[in-house]
């Protein structure tokens, strides 16, 4: 007998049932994730205090609408991608693509005078480095969850995986953070949110692959 | 039980080098019930799906590696199977999931190779049998063409002629531990180049 046959006979014996991996109650788990997480941020009282009147606004429908649909796919691609034959790249490629539409889409949302200001007022860095940090920190529970998903599935494309999970867990706690950022111009957002989101995903890439093996 | 026609079945054939998707979709696929039935706990469909993928999984590492390196890359991938087998939809064909795994389990193995080499080599990797791996390990040997030359030259020497370190040191003119950086640097390159192609056949 060789040494793989006994290897064979080593996992065949005592074989236990396992439950089967299922991607919609994996995006249920994580959509629940979102869930709470909004909602101890409400709970907490940190919404803005304009949320009644900018909910209807083009500005505020276009921010959450695109956070919320870039999250959705985001977070489908980075789950289909932890088992095989499925890789992220093609679905990174339509997330980026999608994130392309929203910043066009973002030019025709501007409010009205915000356009015309000087630029370091509209893109008000010290503001926008505090929004970046707190789509990081937000993004944290969502990436624990997904770095859980994947340690316990079989991404055989670790980085890429990880770099879609790094996009859907940015891409979500940027989204929770919309309950309270009060900035109304989509120049500041794209730029520092997009900042936000390239600090997650590449602390995702680096961390999440770290001691891991199929 | 639906699992039981499977087990009076023939063996299945094994699969074709390439194009591992397309013929999997073709044959009706026997590894997924077998694979369906070893989820739900069955250990006789268990042995007999490790059996026959170990066979297929022996003919796809030979293409790929040296020899002295296919057992070990088979059975990680069987331990790979074994630890990840919740992961398998049964709707869908087996073969590209062992595919996928079998090719990631591929490019750990040559990344291992790449980590061995500044390390004491293994007594038994220059022996006669190593003529068979330089044709067997056609992939392999197919990407060398994207390394530097140095770096293909060692690997092919070390690697797949069984060459040691100073033989090949003799032969090329470089230093020994020139020999085994470029080894290093060579399998570290080659798994990257790997981990962004889609396939490679």
């Amino acid at each position: 007998m060789t040494s793989t046959d006994a290897l064979i006979r080593t996992l065949s014996a005592d074989l236990v049932a396992v439950r089967r991996r299922s991607v919609p109650r994996e995006v249920a788990a994580l959509a629940a994730v979102g869930v709470v997480e909004a909602g101890l941020l409400l709970a907490a009282g940190a919404m803005r205090p304009d949320m009644a009147q900018m909910i209807s606004t083009p500005f505020m429908l276009w921010k959450i609408g695109s956070l919320a649909l870039l999250a959705g796919v985001t977070g489908l691609v980075a789950v289909r991608s932890l088992a095989p034959p499925a890789t992220p790249r093609r679905g990174m490629m339509a997330a980026l693509a999608l994130a392309a539409l929203t910043v066009v889409a973002g030019l025709f949302v501007t409010p009205t005078g915000a356009g015309g200001l000087p630029l370091l007022q509209r893109l008000s860095p010290v503001h926008g480095l505090l929004c970046a940090t707190a789509i990081t920190v937000l993004s944290l529970p969502m990436m624990a969850a997904l770095a859980v998903l994947m340690r316990r599935a079989a991404p055989v494309r670790p980085r890429q995986s990880a770099l879609a999970c790094g996009l859907a867990a940015a891409a979500s706690g940027a989204l929770i953070f919309t309950i309270c950022c009060p900035m109304n111009d989509p120049l500041y957002v794209i730029v520092w949110y997009a900042l936000g989101v390239a600090a997650v995903a590449s602390a995702a890439r680096w961390l999440l692959p770290k001691r891991f093996r199929l | 039980m639906v699992i039981d026609p499977i087990f009076s079945a023939k063996p299945a054939p094994a699969l074709p080098r390439s194009r591992v998707d397309a013929a999997a979709a073709g044959r009706g696929d026997a590894w997924g019930a077998l694979m369906a039935a070893a989820q739900s706990g069955h250990g006789g469909a268990y042995q007999r799906l490790l059996t026959e993928i170990s066979a297929w999984l022996a003919q796809y590492f030979r293409r790929r590696l040296p020899a002295g390196e296919i057992d070990d890359a088979v059975q990680e991938t069987l331990m790979a199977v074994h630890r990840r087998r919740h992961t398998y939809d049964p709707r869908l064909p087996l073969a590209p999931w062992l595919a996928g795994i079998a090719r990631r389990k591929w490019i750990d193995q040559l990344r291992g190779m790449g980590r061995r080499s500044a390390d004491a080599l293994p007594a038994d990797l220059a022996t006669p049998g190593h003529e068979a791996a330089v044709t067997s390990a056609s992939v392999l040997a197919g990407l060398l063409d994207q390394l530097r030359p140095a770096q293909a030259q060692v690997i092919t020497l070390v690697k797949l002629h069984g060459f040691s370190v100073e033989d090949a040191s003799r032969e090329t003119g470089l230093s020994a531990s020139a020999v085994k950086m470029n080894i290093h640097r060579g399998l570290a390159r080659l798994s990257s180049i790997l981990e962004t192609k889609d396939d490679v056949d």
